[in-house]
């Protein structure tokens, strides 16, 4: 079996209430600067949880300038396809594709896959039926008698999961194999190890992928609030007073090329996938079992994968999302794996929110930054470390990692955990 | 070529608008028996389209005798759990302590989590007016049910199946409309290949039939409107055809590596030999007239199987019985099939059961694999008048035997996903 290529990453792109682009976040973090503050989408102020962190003041045109399409898309897909759009203006693709022959455009569009991780449908959708359900006043005859003149004919087609990946493809051309997987907060996650996957088995030799997400609309926040999961405040990840999560809204996305592609067309190479693992815990919906034993398995799978040992890895982005069960569970999982040799450790959502499907690609974006610039920013709103957790190496300060590979965990509804693991931006071996 | 692992189907479940397991489904299928009617789920009598291909008669509780379990699965996820009950009993192997990381799962699940009910008293909690005011939900009298809203997040089902089951290895879930069921099962076949499952619980579930999902197909003038003849709505690659029909159901596979399940002495249905995945990259819901995009899933997924048209002998297409798609399909056919189109076997089963949406894929595969076993192609119900655009070897008035050594089965989506995977018969497996 010939052996499968290097995968590399050539472009990112990231939108999220802490920025428009990845430079921007990650200044906001290094600054300390969280995007966390009261829900001003509607009026949260009588809500018990009324916290998020909002992609404020930001023109729909500015997302995505076809304004066509904003009445066919959602919010969600909006950020999708402009993160998906500044992976792929960043990766320098398309003016590579505009140096090809004729004939070699077509295969270059075949070979160019999609992955999406979408939050699946939303509930706001849901409410363009209440004029018609108002109307029917509880006639189901009605109901359809009516339903021409309230809806809006194309309402299906603002509401499918799959929107991002349709229209990145229609946009840019893409083609090839593709995946949309609606897998909650590991979605985006997944569409990057899938993506990966399928770069490595030459059924495509590029492919973008892309996490995108808006839990933060009143339903999730009501619900999720009932059931324990939201901070009245913020989040403090692994801190002794930590109440929970926040939610943010956006998405991210990488392209991701094999090695000799990227090197033929001497792309600016910003760093090497190197393994990905993915277990469920079998727990129902909500549970997370307190020994981390699925994440750990994760981690074991990614290493395997990666074909390293824990020893190798330089820095940890967290899943930190700041429920007291989780960040417990997953001090638990990183021991069983790196007993006391624990690298140091971080997580983003404290100043991003919790982005859901979105979570992890966008910590994966900003792990490639912490690399390139060696600096493991801090947890600005970590005050005293939960001594039922300690010694964890996170820190209010900025750390230093200890090598170039980062590991990103991300966790979610469904018993779900999954792993990556990044190598930074230093000189590849071929 | 490059060794690869084989994959192996040995376990089939469905619950279909034709029958609620596997022998039934298929038996109806054979013999050709509609199980499109006028829907009886909710009254649509004010719907321009008020038939649907429904399943019948169908107790969850007969099967799961899990009564909490059943309250947290809505309509589609005790399908769901019916059918991979079924498809695990009939493999004869489920996850246990010592194999439960070993077992994967992959499914393409619906895109719809909140019922009509939950809709509606959300309404009349917080959208009287017609508009939505937040507010409504902090009204003590608001039937605020954690329940419900589990129910309703996207991975609940799969949440549902894992813990049920007990699996513990990678699991996902994937949405690209009608192509989802095909695309779980490439996926899950990957993740066999790439090593990270020993087994895998591969499958689809959708239901869409309530009064939102039915406005939804009828506001896009997707579906068929031959309420007065419900039975002859669906009729894929007829010349007087003018929709689909909307239906509902699951299906599971059960696959596991070839030579384990040999050793074990497991019947194997037929190999899973092949997957492709394309992105037509036209527009949102149309299908490109030259059938740009299934072709390359069809192709990629005969070499990725390392086959070749002239090795296929039945295709199980997508074949939904709207205009368009009917005639995009066989163009990509043609193409694909080139010189074969003639004594290649097509029909679509959706002739008889409707359009199952995000299971789709998934029942269709199950189809393909029992016509493998029983040397059948099943019949494409309803054909009457040909047309010049759909001229393909379609199995016509009655199913036909017919070794099959290889099968090809098309999903294509909304949004331009296409699916195709390819059957091998088992015997024409040879490990290396």
């Amino acid at each position: 079996m010939s052996a499968s290529p290097k995968i590399v990453i050539t472009g990112r792109g990231a939108v999220c209430g802490a920025g428009l682009t990845p430079g921007e976040i990650w200044n906001a973090i290094t600054s300390g600067r969280s995007a966390i503050k009261e829900i001003s989408s509607w009026d949260a102020s009588r809500w018990p949880a009324h916290m998020g962190a909002e992609v404020c003041g930001v023109d729909n045109r500015t997302l995505v300038e076809d304004r066509k399409l904003h009445k066919l898309l959602s919010r969600t897909d909006l950020f999708g396809l402009y993160a998906a759009g500044a992976a792929i203006a960043d990766s320098g693709l398309l003016p590579y594709r505009e140096t090809l022959a004729p004939e070699g455009v077509p295969e270059f569009n075949d070979r160019s896959g999609v992955f999406a991780g979408s939050g699946g449908g939303n509930y706001r959708s849901n409410y363009d039926f209440f004029p018609l359900l108002t109307a029917a006043g509880g006639d189901p005859q009605k109901f359809g008698n009516e339903l021409n003149d309230t809806v809006n004919p194309m309402w299906l087609l603002k509401i499918l999961p799959n929107n991002v990946l349709c229209h990145v493809g229609i946009r840019h051309s893409f083609k090839g194999t593709n995946a949309c997987i609606t897998n909650q907060c590991v979605g985006g996650v997944l569409a990057v190890a899938e993506a990966a996957a399928a770069l490595r088995a030459g059924e495509a030799d590029r492919a973008v992928a892309i996490g995108h997400d808006t839990p933060l609309e009143p339903e999730t926040v009501f619900h999720y609030h009932r059931l324990g999961l939201m901070s009245p405040e913020t989040v403090r990840p692994f801190d002794q007073k930590r109440s929970g999560t926040v939610f943010g809204e956006g998405a991210a996305a990488i392209t991701l090329e094999t090695l000799p592609q990227a090197q033929s067309r001497q792309a600016t190479i910003l760093g090497e996938f190197l393994g990905s693992g993915c277990t469920n815990e079998a727990t129902g919906v909500l549970d997370v079992r307190p020994d981390g034993d699925g994440l750990s398995r994760a981690i074991q799978a990614a290493l395997a994968d990666a074909g390293i040992s824990a020893a190798a890895v330089g820095m940890i982005v967290a899943h930190a999302n700041g429920t007291p069960a989780s960040d417990a569970a997953e001090v638990q999982a990183l021991r069983r794996v790196f007993g006391d040799d624990l690298p140091p450790a971080t997580g983003f959502k404290w100043a991003c929110g919790h982005l859901i499907a979105a979570a992890g690609i966008l910590d994966l974006v900003l792990a490639l930054t912490a690399l390139r610039e060696g600096v493991i920013p801090g947890i600005a709103t970590l005050d005293v470390l939960d001594a039922k957790l300690a010694p964890f190496p996170v820190s209010r300060l900025p750390q230093k990692p200890r090598s170039n590979i980062a590991l990103i965990l991300c966790r979610g509804f469904a018993g779900m955990t999954a792993a990556l693991l990044i190598r930074g931006p230093a000189p590849l071996a071929n | 070529m490059k060794t690869r692992r084989r994959v192996a189907i040995t376990g089939i479940g469905m619950v279909t608008p034709v029958g609620n397991d596997a022998p039934t489904t298929w038996q109806n299928l054979l013999e050709g028996r509609s199980g499109v009617a006028p829907i009886r789920g909710f009254d649509a009598s004010g719907f321009p389209s008020r038939i649907g291909a429904e399943v019948k008669s169908f107790d969850a509780a007969a099967v799961i005798n899990d009564r909490k379990l059943l309250k947290f699965a809505c309509r589609s996820h005790q399908f769901a759990l019916v059918a991979a009950e079924e498809a695990l009993r009939n493999a004869g192997i489920r996850p246990e302590a010592g194999t439960a990381p070993r077992w994967g799962f992959c499914v393409g699940a619906g895109m719809m989590g909140t019922s009509f009910a939950e809709l509606e008293g959300l309404h009349a909690h917080c959208g009287k007016g017609g508009e939505f005011d937040p507010q409504g939900l902090l009204d003590e009298r608001f039937p605020a049910d954690p329940v419900a809203f589990c129910r309703s997040q996207t991975n609940a089902g799969l949440a549902l199946l894992t813990r049920h089951f007990g699996i513990e290895g990678y699991a996902t879930a994937v949405h690209t409309a009608c192509a989802s069921g095909g695309q779980a099962l490439g996926t899950a076949l990957k993740v066999m290949r790439r090593g990270l499952a020993d087994f895998v619980l591969a499958g689809g579930y959708d239901s869409m039939l309530n009064p939102i999902g039915l406005s939804a197909f009828c506001l896009l003038g997707a579906l068929s409107k031959d309420n007065e003849t419900p039975e002859r709505a669906s009729r894929p690659f007829d010349a007087t055809r003018n929709g689909f029909v909307l239906g509902e159901g699951a299906g599971f596979l059960v696959l596991e590596d070839w030579n384990a399940a040999r050793r074990r002495g497991a019947h194997i249905y037929a190999e899973l030999a092949g997957d492709g995945n394309s992105l037509s990259s036209y527009r949102i819901t149309d299908s490109h007239p030259s059938g740009d995009g299934p072709i390359q899933s069809m192709r990629q997924a005969l070499a990725d199987a390392g086959l070749k048209p002239e090795d296929v002998d039945y295709v199980n297409a997508h074949g939904t019985s709207t205009l368009m798609n009917d005639q995009s399909e066989c163009a990509a056919l043609r193409a694909v099939l080139d010189g074969q189109i003639d004594r290649v076997s097509v029909s679509s089963t959706k002739s008889c059961m409707g359009h199952l949406i995000a299971a789709a894929g998934a029942v269709e595969a199950a189809v393909c694999a029992l016509a493998i076993r029983d040397g059948i192609a099943p019949v494409n119900a309803n054909y009457l008048r040909p047309d010049p655009n759909c001229d393909v070897n379609l199995v016509r008035d009655k199913s036909k035997p017919l070794h099959i050594r290889v099968a090809l089965s098309n999903s294509l989506g909304f949004g331009g996903s296409n699916s195709s995977l390819v059957f091998q018969h088992p015997e024409d497996v040879t490990i290396a």
